[in-house]
């Protein structure tokens, strides 16, 4: 199957501000057939794509919570559907605060424990190397991605963090350079470090750092591209 | 005349019996209104316009010079990339997160609105002394209000510069940049309404704030600043990036004729200067306006400034089109009026005409050659006798101070909190010479810079506008682009005073000369004057003004932004070399202010021959870095060869770094603190890509250009040694220069 064959559907909401560098890395980078869906389209379509990415941005001005309005915006109602039909969706920065919001991941944003927007590079440890989102990540890769939210201290429950742990759905971590997950790593006072889940079944994730803007060398990483060819690879040998 | 002058709103007495004259009777509170905001400094540049007339504005690779919303240069294969700085000084002041956070908006408006996509943001910010109770208070804030608005539009801020010095404790400076790129073919402007054409008024609707900004903007702050607060403005990006979208998708669709967002004065500039400029009048109905609250009185809606609002000409046959676009993005679209022939704006209130102005009349306001005295502070400046300084015992501890002054350190915790990485564009971050972005698609490049040296404008004005041109120029450079064009953004205390007029008269000057000399036109830019605030100390008043502040914002291409080069050391065993002349000096450096407290001594001449050797220095470079042999280079600015050394060595994000420089300064005639803190020197330090000094390739460069090239010393591993006079361990300076502030 050719990359070309192989069509993506990016969630355009009001605010959403990074579904142009997804659009692109996707459609240019890796010749995957990209595009838009607004948030209003009737998109019962939405089978028709082989997989789905909710961009970052601030929906709908992050009015209320970061995500809370855009989570109840009609084109999630089919992105539910898709998701309980097995159908791949990568929820990125906005996109992960949506996905929670949502009820799809599990799992709340906070706001960053210094209470200030930050944007720097971060460093991914992987621990999960068989998601649709990480299969192509060599083991024991130390991934460097950027960042850039102001609510990305991800908390959940005892219970919760449990369950997500022997599912094997805490699939990235914070650490340091040399994947050392501490807590001087830590850029957002995320619970346990956590910077990326997926849904008990795999085929929903959501994570803060930002893989489109680490996917081509001039940009100084290309690190987040593992991601994109994870879901490529995936859907190949599907 | 009106004896109670003040109702004028910052009109003088004699501009009031002008209005008068020319309406042949007193004008009431709707005519009083539209005057005292269009014949306001910040809208009339009624005192800076006979002086900015001088400067280059043309040539090269300009398209559309001063005038427009922004300016416009052409950037090869059909692109152009549009740029304007501005100040928001005075809102800042009053409320930094909104004062600043609008400023943000409404520069990158102006670039949209000429049909360009904002692709990154700078800002130049100035704040009181780092120690002043209040300084922590209005950098957190006015950073807050610069990411809340930059981050949500999904615009990138890549750099620019932030200072603290105590001329700013009582009015902080917020300048703020943007840039777009467009199409050559598909550039809007406000000048091309034509009879017939409806006026239609998109965004959000008005409401009550920023009443009586443009005047607040135009009159040094009083004792009571705090009731000024009405008069800012409310921010809300996640609107503007829906009127961002909304424009840009009717533009691309040719919706729209002529374009001018409503800023400062509102409805009141925007209707009137695109009636102006297209030489035509308008109809306006204020009864179609979109209004936040009820019972607003016609001024009101003129002179409100409320954000994120547009005044657009449509052919009437499009306007369904039009307003689906707005529709789709949920905005507003209201069509208020019409164009008209004749020359005058017609108002409709309630059905009924209420009023009908003349557009000539009101634009062409008063223009001022105002009185000019050189300042006696500077008649009486004395020469700088280093005899008079005791060379402090512990050369060490003040370079420490230096590398880790807060002017100098690392404004990390502050561009950390801006979105620098949206777009996928910027190849180098803020934190380093000069931002790099790259344009998708193909190699090429440009850069972006902001600076400005208030404390050699204070001490010289005219240095301090032609040293600001050449510093972006040298940070461009660096990188291994070429200066291109400049926007400038001239802060300044009252132009009443003849010794703040004729700093101002001295600064332009200064800019005129560097950008004729570097071949930077001034396409763009803004005036701020009554940057003064009435002080009260026991039963004494006083004014507290800021430095002449003249910041220059430029442009740079770069053939193959890949190819950018960084100012930090890349590893142990690099030689470094420096490049030009030392022939810099004291007065009025850093390390004046930072040893003995007193910066104000004469700083060394700068005139016509240094320019002559900046330019010959520059190219230099630019020719050694485009070879492919430069693997950093970074110039001497503020804290010297010391601290140009040592932010080389601290700033590699990868590894840590230091170096062993050996260098024999006896014959220049300078002491140990001159050779390592001088500033204003015509130098840069660079480390080769091989040891390539000496080959003739690099010899015959040097010697078209007539530019000296000096081996000074290696890179280490950790360390940092000059002479017998430094010896410090690197991550002394790192830990500091990163947690300064």
């Amino acid at each position: 199957m050719e990359n070309k064959k192989i069509k993506a559907g990016i969630t355009v909401f009001p605010g959403s501000n990074c579904d142009y560098d997804v659009y692109r890395v996707l459609n240019e980078i890796f010749g995957v057939r990209a595009s838009f869906i607004w948030h209003k389209d009737e998109v019962k379509k939405l089978g028709g794509f082989d997989f789905i990415v909710i961009p970052g941005g601030f929906s709908y001005g992050d009015y209320l919570r970061s995500g809370a309005l855009a989570a109840r915006s009609p084109v999630m109602e089919y992105v539910k559907d898709y998701a309980e039909r097995s159908g791949i969706v990568l929820g990125i920065c906005n996109g992960f605060q949506i996905l929670l919001e949502a009820g799809i991941l599990d799992g709340v944003m906070l706001a960053n424990i210094s209470l200030k927007f930050e944007c720097k590079d971060v460093y991914l440890k992987t621990l999960n190397f068989d998601s649709p989102f990480t299969c192509a990540i060599k083991k024991d890769c130390v991934l460097k991605l950027p960042i850039a939210h102001h609510d990305g201290n991800f908390f959940a429950a005892d219970g919760t963090i449990d369950r997500l742990n022997k599912n094997g759905s805490i699939i990235f971590k914070y650490c340091d350079r040399e994947g050392n997950i501490t807590a001087g790593s830590n850029p957002n006072g995320s619970l346990y470090n956590i910077a990326g889940i997926s849904n008990k079944t795999f085929n929903v994730a959501g994570l803060m750092p930002h893989p489109e803007r680490s996917s081509e060398k001039i940009l100084g990483s290309q690190d987040g591209g593992y991601v994109f060819k994870s879901i490529i690879k995936y859907i190949k040998e599907k | 005349m009106k004896k109670n002058t003040e109702k004028l709103f910052g009109l003088s007495a004699e501009e009031y019996d002008k209005i008068c004259g020319l309406l042949g009777r007193e004008p009431d509170d709707f005519e009083l209104g539209i005057f005292s905001a269009m014949w306001s400094e910040h809208c009339s540049y009624k005192s800076s316009k006979v002086y900015l007339r001088t400067l280059p504005s043309g040539g090269g690779k300009v398209l559309i010079g001063p005038g427009e919303n922004a300016g416009v240069v052409d950037f090869g294969d059909g692109d152009v990339l549009v740029f304007k700085m501005e100040s928001h000084n005075h809102p800042s002041f009053i409320e930094p997160f909104q004062g600043s956070a609008t400023g943000v908006g409404g520069i990158m408006r102006d670039i949209f609105t000429m049909g360009a996509r904002p692709v990154a943001n700078l800002n130049s910010l100035r704040f009181g002394s780092f120690s002043h109770p209040k300084t922590s208070y209005y950098l957190s804030e006015v950073a807050r209000g610069i990411g809340f608005y930059g981050n949500c539009m999904g615009v990138p801020t890549v750099g620019g510069e932030v200072v603290f010095d105590e001329c700013y404790n009582d009015n902080i400076l917020v300048n703020a940049f943007t840039i777009g790129i467009a199409k050559k073919d598909s550039i809007f402007l406000s000048s091309k309404c034509e009879t017939g054409n409806i006026v239609v008024y998109v965004g959000s609707a008005t409401g009550m704030d920023g009443i009586h900004g443009a005047t607040m903007a135009s009159e040094e702050f009083d004792l009571k600043k705090n009731k000024r607060r009405s008069t800012v403005q409310v921010g809300d990006p996640f609107t503007e990036k829906l009127l961002l979208e909304a424009c840009l998708e009717a533009m691309e669709k040719k919706l729209i004729v002529s374009i001018q967002d409503m800023g400062a004065a509102g409805l009141t500039s925007s209707s009137f200067e695109m009636a102006d400029k297209s030489g035509k009048g308008m109809a306006i109905d204020l009864d179609a306006i979109p209004l936040r609250t009820s019972g607003m009185t016609p001024v009101e809606m003129m002179l409100s400034e409320s954000q994120e609002r547009m005044l657009l000409a449509c052919e009437n046959e499009k306007f369904g089109e039009l307003k689906g676009i707005f529709d789709k993005w949920g905005l507003n679209c209201v069509k208020i009026g019409e164009v008209i022939g004749e020359k005058v704006i017609k108002f409709y209130y309630k059905s009924k005409i209420y009023k009908i102005l003349d557009v000539g009349v009101i634009v062409n306001g008063p223009e001022y050659e105002r009185p000019v005295k050189k300042p006696g502070y500077i008649e009486k400046m004395p020469e700088l006798k280093t005899g008079d300084y005791k060379i402090p015992e512990n050369l060490n501890d003040i370079a420490v101070k230096i590398a880790t002054h807060p002017n100098i350190a690392s404004k990390k915790p502050v561009f950390t909190q801006y979105d620098y990485t949206i777009g996928t564009g910027t190849v180098v971050p803020p934190g380093f010479s000069a931002a790099v972005l790259r344009v998708k698609g193909g190699a090429k490049g440009f850069l972006l810079d902001a600076n400005g040296n208030s404390r050699l404008a204070y001490l010289d004005p005219y240095a301090g506008g032609l040293l600001a041109v050449v510093e972006c120029a040298r940070n461009i450079t660096a990188c291994g682009g070429f200066p291109v064009a400049i926007t400038d953004c001239l802060n300044f205390a009252s132009p009443e005073d003849p010794e703040i007029m004729w700093q101002f008269a001295e600064a332009v000057k200064g800019i005129k000369e560097a950008a004729l000399k570097l071949n930077t036109p001034v396409i763009s830019g803004n005036v701020s004057f009554y940057n003064e605030t009435a002080k009260k100390d026991g039963d004494k008043t006083y004014i507290s003004k800021i430095y002449p502040t003249p910041v220059i914002g430029m442009l740079g291409f770069i053939e193959d932004a890949g190819k950018a080069v960084t100012p930090f050391f890349k590893g142990e065993g690099g030689e470094i070399y420096i490049l030009g002349r030392l022939n810099g000096g004291l007065g009025g450096s850093l390390y004046l202010d930072a040893a003995f407290g007193d910066f104000r001594k004469k700083p060394v001449g700068i005139d016509l021959e240094y320019l002559d050797y900046e330019v010959r220095l520059q190219n230099c470079l630019r020719v050694l870095i485009n070879k492919g042999l430069v693997k950093s280079a970074v110039d001497i600015s503020e804290g010297g060869i010391f601290t140009a050394l040592a932010e080389s060595a601290v700033t590699n994000p990868e590894r840590n770094l230091g170096f062993d420089v050996r260098y024999d300064f006896s014959g220049l005639g300078i002491r140990a603190d001159e050779f390592l803190f001088s500033e204003f020197s015509q130098a840069f330090i660079i480390t080769f890509e091989k040891a390539f000094a000496g080959t003739k390739e690099i010899n015959g460069i040097l010697k078209e250009f007539d530019i000296n090239l000096e081996k000074i010393g290696i890179v280490k591993k950790d360390g940092m040694k000059i002479n017998d006079i430094i010896d410090l361990k690197s991550d002394k300076i790192k830990e500091g220069y990163f947690s300064a502030i």
